[in-house]
């Protein structure tokens, strides 16, 4: 049994290495595969975009969503973990409220509506991310700590444990692999989304993408697209490889109990 | 399944325990009003407005009375019950309904009548407070336990109010100035952003209903039908409308019969494609759950009864399904709204015009005319489906 799980962790590893290979393999050879390219645009002056390396735009793309992504998750876990304390409970219905109502926005209108306030640039992308992936990391937080057994809460208490204790050693290692598909969740839909920062001048990976619609050049829209899906998988196979991980710890500290 | 749904309800608690939640968002309201701007005052369109505090845009009297309303709904928290909720709940009403009253003032304060360019912006606090009110207004149902129709008929009531004072009396507001510039085009724009995004979610459904009935008979379709639309989800929206352009400017032009139909590279056709696209996957996948969590049981007293197999589709399964199958549609409807307006770049037209042309020629009421109204719209589909979905689940409101 034991051995079968590693095997499967394996092959989740191996599966977002090659993803990543692949990733790599595009930011680096696509500047060198213009015969392909020329193919799909014949009659285009360029076919390769050049306004910038392609790993410079991918570097930027990653800051903006790990950047969204990191806040949301100190601010959605933090919130999550504040409103099931009991100071706390009665903010419970406000704040699953809030999270639903932030994925109601649509990430345009608040990227939008964010310019006048923030200028130009990167800050108004990060913050309609943040708001775009708020809830699943809130409404999985909420139901993992939820699911966390009242008898086993009652006896880390009557072990001596200090409500902190409990938090950290108890609730949150059982919540874990919950939270993380939240995290998993909200950081892959964020991946994509981070492309329309390209419309407000927050130059990444969206930036190919919106010069090929304004000069009618394909070429150019397939090359953000292909290394935007390529970065959404192997982010996407890591968070599997790490859930398979937790996974394997949860049940292997349950056979030894 | 919404996720309050799952949470326990709050109980109204008798006496003693004030509400912490009421009394600090008013906390907050009172800071937010007096710590930043309310107004700004802009000579013309392009250039960027100067901010205005709320003394010099309401006065004192007015800032008092604000802060006095703000005040109360605390207050009143703090002896939680049903009257002094409702009372809460009548406050925040008021003060809804107050604050395009309080933008007369301030244009009245502010613009001068000679300067026909001039005009008034809205600001960081007014903005604010109008979103810790909305707060308000969800805390103080939950907490009244009223279904979800009623701050729908709340809000369109103010929200009537507050276009009859903007028709009327508020000509200097920027917002008001950018509308009476381009009505016509305006009300095409919401016109056109409604029907595409209609359009493409009863596609959607009709396919996304008939995928997932397919999913259910064939369970080897099953697997790869989801990764295929898993996959779908993750090429960004952008990418995806600009991927649509060639081939289907492509197919006009070697196939007539397709151009004399409507069909080009830019415009409606890639945008519906894209739309459909994307909506599939919410639609098939609740559709599907939705029809899979129907218990055996109440499937097994159905055939005791002597149903017959399409009896029992549409007179058990179906109405059982309905609630999450509305869920679905309602989050599809939601993300609908929003990618149309990305579908602007294709020239589809709709709301998503206004906010790319005022973002390229830096006119940020402009973009502010295409934002709210896409935002507005979401809400409004998102209360009036989830009130709908909650109207039809079994045991819901009778």
């Amino acid at each position: 049994m034991k051995h079968s799980d590693q095997h499967a962790d394996r092959r989740l590893w191996i599966r977002s290495l090659l993803w990543g290979l692949l990733l790599v393999v595009c930011v680096m050879g696509i500047a060198h595969a213009e015969g392909l390219f020329r193919w799909l645009e014949p009659d285009a002056r360029q076919v390769i975009y050049q306004r910038a390396q392609f790993y410079e735009l991918l570097g930027r793309h990653l800051l903006v969503v790990g950047v969204a992504a990191l806040v949301t998750i100190l601010l959605g876990v933090g919130a999550g973990i504040a409103v099931t304390r009991k100071k706390g409970r009665d903010f419970l219905p406000l704040v699953a409220q809030l999270s639903s109502l932030g994925q109601t926005f649509p990430p345009v209108a608040v990227l939008a509506l964010a310019v006048p306030v923030l200028g130009f640039g990167t800050l108004p992308i990060i913050m309609a991310l943040m708001l775009y992936g708020l809830l699943p990391i809130v409404r999985n937080t909420l139901a993992g700590l939820h699911a966390v057994d009242e008898d086993i809460k009652m006896a880390s208490r009557a072990m001596g444990m200090t409500p902190l204790q409990t938090l950290y050693q108890v609730e949150l290692p059982l919540a874990a692999p919950v939270i993380l598909a939240g995290i998993r969740t909200s950081v892959t839909i964020n991946i994509a989304t981070a492309a329309l920062g390209a419309t407000v001048g927050a130059s990444n990976l969206g930036d190919p993408i919106i010069a090929g619609i304004i000069n009618g050049n394909m070429a150019y829209v397939v090359q953000g697209a292909l290394i935007i899906a390529l970065l959404a998988l192997t982010i996407d196979s890591l968070f599997e490889g790490l859930q398979g991980r937790l996974r394997q710890r949860l049940s292997s500290s349950q056979r030894l109990s | 399944m919404s996720l309050l749904d799952a949470l326990p309800t709050p109980k109204l608690r008798r006496g003693g325990c004030p509400n912490a939640v009421l009394a600090s968002l008013s906390i907050v309201m009172l800071a937010v009003i007096w710590g930043m701007d309310a107004v700004s005052v802009a000579p013309n369109r392009i250039v960027q407005g100067t901010g205005v505090d709320v003394l010099g845009a309401i006065g004192l009297p007015g800032a008092l009375l604000a802060s006095l309303l703000i005040l109360a709904i605390g207050g009143l928290a703090s002896q939680p019950s049903r009257t002094n909720y409702a009372a809460a709940m009548g406050v925040v009403v008021l003060l809804l309904a107050l604050m395009p009253f309080g933008l007369m003032v301030a244009s009245h304060f502010l613009i001068d009548p000679t300067l026909p360019q001039a005009r008034l912006g809205i600001g960081a606090s007014y903005w604010l407070i109008l979103f810790i009110l909305l707060l308000c207004l969800i805390e103080l149902r939950l907490r009244l336990a009223l279904t979800r129709l009623w701050p729908v008929l709340i809000l369109t009531g103010v929200g009537l109010l507050w276009w009859l004072c903007a028709s009327l009396w508020l000509d200097d507001l920027a917002l008001v100035q950018e509308f009476n510039a381009r009505d016509r085009q305006f009300i095409r724009a919401v016109g056109q952003h409604i029907v595409l995004v209609g359009v493409a979610v009863g596609i959607s459904i009709v396919l996304g209903v008939l995928l997932a009935m397919l999913m259910r008979r064939f369970r080897r379709l099953q697997k790869s039908a989801f990764a295929m639309l898993n996959f779908l989800q993750t090429i960004p929206s952008l990418a995806l409308f600009g991927l649509l352009l060639a081939p289907l400017a492509w197919l006009a032009a070697n196939v007539p019969v397709l151009a004399q139909l409507g069909v080009s590279g830019i415009g409606n056709t890639p945008a519906l494609i894209a739309l459909v696209a994307y909506s599939l996957l919410p639609i098939v996948r609740n559709t599907y759950i939705a029809l899979e969590q129907v218990s055996p049981d109440t499937l097994e007293a159905a055939t005791a009864m002597g149903m017959r197999r399409g009896q029992q589709f549409w007179q058990v399964r179906l109405p059982l399904a309905l609630p999450v199958l509305l869920e679905g549609v309602r989050i599809t409807t939601v993300q609908a709204i929003g990618l149309t307006a990305v579908a602007a770049l294709i020239g589809a037209g709709g709301l998503g015009t206004f906010i790319f042309q005022g973002l390229g020629q830096a006119a940020m009421d402009m973009v502010l005319l295409g934002a709210l109204p896409i935002l507005i719209l979401a809400l409004l589909v998102d209360a009036a489906l989830g009130a709908l979905a909650e109207a039809l689940r079994p045991g819901g409101i009778q």
